[in-house]
């Protein structure tokens, strides 16, 4: 069916168009409902040089880029020291901390919360580690036990001041499921200045947290001051869970540390990159998340920026170029195939041989009885085969005949076989019935090197433990030296 | 700041609850009790196994398996929620498996991830619907203890029984503790020594499974009274201050029980006194009872510790 | 018949030098100070009252490849650890080349055990080889030209110099082992403590370590290296410690590995053993 390819374009790209236009449309209106104009100031200049006109979305986008990248920073040291849990009670045990933040000026009043939550989460590792230290609990039970009993704290003191009837308190709920929309220029420049301070640390001591991380005996051994630096990088974790409450809020900022380097983890094999990854797959989930929650009325953030960074996490789990569930089944599918295809390729040489290589083609039956299988499943294989030119069907299909390249593929299989056989017999001295198995895993993943390396040591032998004539080099290539496809001569003639 | 803490007045903190107010908190109390010993039976068990993480996982997942059964069932019907609380579950366990199986991810970072997801999901339902849904995001968090008395009762025949909550959670709580009766020896066998428990012909995978089924009932059952997170605490203060007092476990879950109910009923005073929600008050006495038991526990509290470090130090020098 | 070393019990910080065995086939006592390679005194390391190392008195030589040996639980694995710091001391002291561990860790090098880290960390072969630069670089500095000639020349020397843009997982158990040794090449120490660096290694990695730590006692390095198979214990090294709790015996290894003594060691689970160390010994005279 032929469209017109023009049109198509046209009406995908008007469709584009109205999409955008909708859905900034709620993005603008509702920032216009949800913030204050604020006074601008000279550094507010600034930032309405970038981008967006509504400060409350500007705010919104900046605050979730600058805890994506601190969250996916600190998060993928989380995920490699396996301190996912740690992560976990530490963003529930801040919650005290927010509430008592908020008591010392009965306002929101940023740095008071900030301080607020940063006592509260050290108190948290603190006890966890106590506890741990002078009972026989072990370290998840401490954990769990912190972060629920802080919670709980959290919670009778939130739900105390609800009912004090307080004027602007319900500015607190918001730091349960996070509200990106109530991020003021305040609490921006806060962010900023953790996050700045996250990733100078991190450039800085680089070399440090990942010996730390990976080795902390050899790192001891090294001179380095291990124990601080875990302690720095718990005091910069609780920078990190704080400074994205207000965001993502107290319940899911864990997510937020865990997932965007886990989905990293998956992507690359190294430390350095990961630690890239993830802060941007952080900027990435922060950002959707924010403008996500902006569409609806009063939606809070945290929900959707996690689910956006478990969305990139399942793309990751799915298709990462190496480590992708579905990458690595078609690859094994792939493999499973070509080994059928060269197995087949092996029995129609076997054949040939049988007979002193007279007659060029092979049928069906002979391919059949040689493999021990029905003629229908041959024929399948057959129909591979010439799928994938290494052989073409004759007389309905009844006679294969291999084509040059499958002619050099039959025979290079055959000889890593015997080559190998001889190898295991000779060199590593294994009775030369036992060599045939391996020899049949063997024979598919020899490379050329190796063959080649193989064929020195044994002095470029001709015979197989059992007396079968192993495939030179001549012999895989010579045949079709005259470039003729269909030249049915020469094909391993005996000379 | 200095309103924060209200007046403590002892005729109203201390007696008013079980005088005037029992009709009020004296349900709230059997409720905070019935889901405290519930939990907190169990937890000794998440506890030996090293699953508190698991239980915190289970905790936050059930939630959109709640919020789709409502969304489904279009009513707080208790069949709904058992069923989707359940599948939830089983989703959450497949999921991490799945993760952690397939990629080098560690298990801690697959529960993580699965039920953080999960919790989205749910709370981003509940928002959502919020018209559909019965279930407000504060509920979720620390539940709604406080409206159980309010609930019309449920009879059996001729007698009133009780606030529904409270029965189906006696249920629960009866079925939890007959279990554990009944299949004492195989979760203790299976806890320690899974391997022995394989000679000796118990399954310890059908154990592990029918400890997460029973976990997920629990949960949901409590999750009503006291939200996803607290129960959580539920879960495990009760046999973390068991296990500072005894080593041997039918102790450990008797002392569990009675802290269950302690804390509940210290609970109640709390929260009367502060004005603030009764979970959150019943979890805060938890941890300070542990606190208590950490300190003067007989052997292993710390007082114990230092006195026995001194004898140490002046027995040897 | 000399008898280890005495337990002495001094209150003092500087003790005097602890007392060696005599070895009769050095042409010196060796003299304790900043030529010894390792000095341990009196040192004792327990876990909640359990003690694990007890009362160990020791003087290394220069020079030697010392095989630790001893039953498991004989506290093989905690006295390197204890000496390097690694694990808390109940008492007494250790020195390596005259000066306490703290001042001198660039003299040391260290192989732990394969299982002490996490093999799907996101490291290739090359950055594990270059942490063994890290210790000579201090804080805050990047690792310059030097440093990567001077780990690509170990990763040479264990024949992983292909593999050096590898993932750390997709290595062999053999592969793994000669990562850390490299490492531990890098270092470039004097001291070297190896925790079971043959445990699961093929066997033609076991004899290219073999080789190599022979080379490396050539160039007058000393080694300290824990052990766990007794056949082999005997042909690879110089010197043994035989280990349970507290040092049964020291010296060379035609000295120490006798009968009685390893009965001793292994305590009276020994049948096979003894068997074994019977027919070593025949076959030795």
């Amino acid at each position: 069916m032929r469209g017109r390819p023009s049109s198509h374009s046209q009406a995908g790209g008007l469709a584009g168009l109205l999409l955008l236009a909708l859905l900034w449309l709620p993005f603008t209106a509702h920032a216009a409902k949800i913030g204050d104009i604020s006074e601008t100031s000279l550094s507010e200049q600034a930032w309405r040089f970038l981008s967006f006109e509504d400060p409350s979305v500007r705010y919104a986008v900046g605050g979730s880029l600058l805890l994506g990248v601190s969250c996916g920073l600190l998060g993928s040291f989380i995920v490699v020291r396996k301190m996912a849990l740690v992560g976990d009670a530490l963003s529930h045990a801040v919650l005290p901390g927010v509430a008592l933040g908020f008591l010392w000026n009965m306002t929101k009043d940023p740095l008071a919360i900030f301080l607020g939550a940063t006592i509260a989460g050290v108190l948290g590792t603190g006890t966890v580690s106590l506890i741990t230290r002078t009972t026989r609990l072990k370290e998840d039970t401490a954990l769990g036990l912190v972060l629920a009993s802080f919670f709980a704290v959290g919670i009778c003191l939130l739900t105390r001041i609800q009912r004090m009837s307080v004027s602007g308190q319900s500015g607190l709920d918001k730091y349960l499921f996070g509200q990106a929309a109530a991020i003021g220029p305040d609490d921006l420049r806060l962010m900023a200045v953790v996050t700045a301070l996250v990733v100078v640390i991190v450039l800085l001591l680089y070399k440090e947290l990942l010996m730390a991380s990976f080795d902390p005996g050899f790192a001891r051994v090294s001179g380095f001051p291990v124990a601080w630096l875990h302690h720095g990088l718990m005091l910069l974790l609780a920078f990190a869970v704080v400074i994205s409450l207000q965001a993502v809020g107290v319940v899911l900022v864990s997510a937020m540390l865990i997932t965007p380097a886990a989905a990293a983890y998956l992507l690359t094999d190294r430390m350095s990159r990961m630690l890239a990854l993830a802060a941007l797959v952080g900027m990435v989930s922060g950002v959707l998340g924010a403008f996500c929650s902006f569409l609806g009325n009063n939606l809070p953030t945290g929900p959707f920026m996690v689910l956006a960074a478990s969305l990139v996490f399942a793309l990751a789990f799915l298709f990462s170029p190496r480590q992708g569930v579905v990458v690595r089944w078609w690859r094994q599918r792939s493999r499973a195939r070509r080994t059928q295809r060269e197995n087949t390729l092996k029995a129609i040489y076997h054949v040939l041989e049988s007979r002193g290589f007279a007659g060029e083609s092979v049928s069906l039956r002979e391919l059949a009885e040689r493999r021990r299988e029905t003629i229908e499943d041959v024929r399948g294989q057959a129909g591979e085969l010439a799928r994938h030119g290494l052989a073409t069907l004759h007389e309905e299909g009844n006679q294969v005949l291999l084509t040059p390249g499958g002619w050099q593929t039959a025979a290079s299989i055959v000889r890593n076989h015997r080559l190998w056989e001889l190898y295991l017999t000779h060199e590593a001295r294994i009775a030369a019935d036992h060599v045939h198995d391996d020899a049949e895993k063997i024979e598919h993943v020899l490379g050329e090197e190796v063959v080649r390396e193989l064929e020195r040591q044994l002095d470029f032998a001709k015979q197989d433990p059992h007396g079968r004539a192993i495939p030179g080099a001549e012999e895989i290539h010579r045949p079709f030296s005259s470039g003729r496809s269909d030249e049915l001569l020469g094909y391993g003639k005996p000379q | 700041m200095k309103d924060l803490i209200p007046p403590f007045n002892a005729q109203e903190v201390l007696v008013m609850p079980w005088t005037d107010g029992l009709a009020n908190f004296g349900w709230i109390a059997l409720m905070g009790f019935l889901v405290a010993a519930a939990c907190g039976l169990i937890g000794n068990y998440l506890i030996l196994r090293r699953m508190a993480l698991v239980g915190d996982a289970i905790s936050h997942s059930v939630l959109p398996g709640l919020a789709i059964a409502f969304l489904l069932a279009g009513s707080r019907g208790t069949l709904p929620m058992f069923l989707g609380a359940l599948a939830a579950a089983v989703l959450t366990t497949l999921i991490i498996e799945v993760i952690h199986q397939k990629t080098r991810v560690k298990q801690d970072a697959a529960i993580g991830i699965a039920f953080s997801s999960l919790f989205a999901l749910g709370v981003l339902l509940i928002s959502l619907f919020a018209d559909k849904v019965d279930l407000d995001q504060e509920c979720v968090l620390y539940g709604e203890i406080a409206l159980v008395p309010l609930e019309p009762m449920t009879t059996l025949g001729a007698s009133t029984l009780g606030p529904p909550s409270v029965v189906r959670m006696a249920l629960v709580a009866v079925v939890v503790l007959a279990l554990i009766g009944l299949f004492y020896k195989e979760l203790l066998v299976s806890s320690f020594d899974p391997g022995l428990a394989a000679t000796l012909g118990i399954n310890a995978t059908l154990v592990h499974y029918a400890l997460m089924s029973m976990l997920s009932v629990v949960v949901v059952s409590a999750f009503e009274a006291v939200g996803a997170i607290l129960v959580i605490a539920m879960l495990i203060l009760p046999g973390a201050t068991a296990s500072l007092l005894t080593h041997r476990l039918p102790r450990a879950l008797g002392w569990s029980v009675l802290h269950a109910a302690l804390s509940s009923v210290l609970g109640v005073h709390l929260s009367v006194w502060l004005d603030c929600s009764v979970a959150g008050a019943m979890v805060v006495m938890g941890a300070v009872l542990f606190a208590l038991v950490w300190v003067f526990a007989p052997e292993q509290g710390q007082i114990a510790r230092l006195r026995r470090h001194r004898a140490d130090a002046t027995g040897t020098a | 018949m000399p008898n280890a070393v005495s337990n002495m019990a001094t209150p003092e910080r500087h003790p005097p030098a602890p007392r060696l065995m005599p070895m009769p086939d050095s042409a010196a006592l060796p003299v304790t100070g900043p030529d010894t390679p390792l000095e341990v005194h009196d040192l004792t390391v327990a876990y909640h009252k359990k003690p694990v190392l007890w009362g160990i008195d020791l003087a290394v030589p220069p020079g030697r490849l010392v095989g630790i040996i001893g039953p498991n639980g004989a506290g093989k694995s905690t006295l390197i650890k204890a000496v390097m710091g690694l694990v808390p001391l109940s008492s007494g002291w250790v020195k390596v080349f005259g000066e306490p561990v703290r001042r001198n860790f660039t003299r040391i090098g260290y192989v732990p055990q394969r299982e002490s880290v996490d093999w799907d960390f996101p490291v290739t072969v090359m950055d594990v080889v270059l942490m063994g630069r890290y210790g000579r670089l201090g804080l805050f500095r990047r690792p310059a030209k030097r440093d990567l000639d001077i780990a690509r020349e170990c990763l040479e020397k264990v024949k992983l110099l292909p593999f050096a843009n590898r993932q750390i997982a997709n290595l062999s158990g053999g592969q793994q082992q000669r990562v850390f040794l490299a490492r531990a090449l890098a270092q470039e120490s004097d001291l070297y403590f190896m925790d079971e660096p043959f445990a699961g290694v093929d066997a033609a990695t076991e004899s290219a370590i073999v080789t190599l730590l022979h080379e490396l006692k050539a160039r007058g390095k000393t080694l300290l290296v824990v052990h766990h198979d007794l056949a082999t214990a005997r042909e690879y090294f110089d010197t043994l410690l035989l280990l349970n709790m507290r040092v049964v015996a020291f010296g060379p290894t035609e000295q120490v590995f006798t009968h009685e003594l390893l009965q001793k060691t292994y305590g009276g689970r020994l049948t096979i053993l003894s068997e074994v160390a019977e027919a070593v010994k025949a076959k030795a005279e």
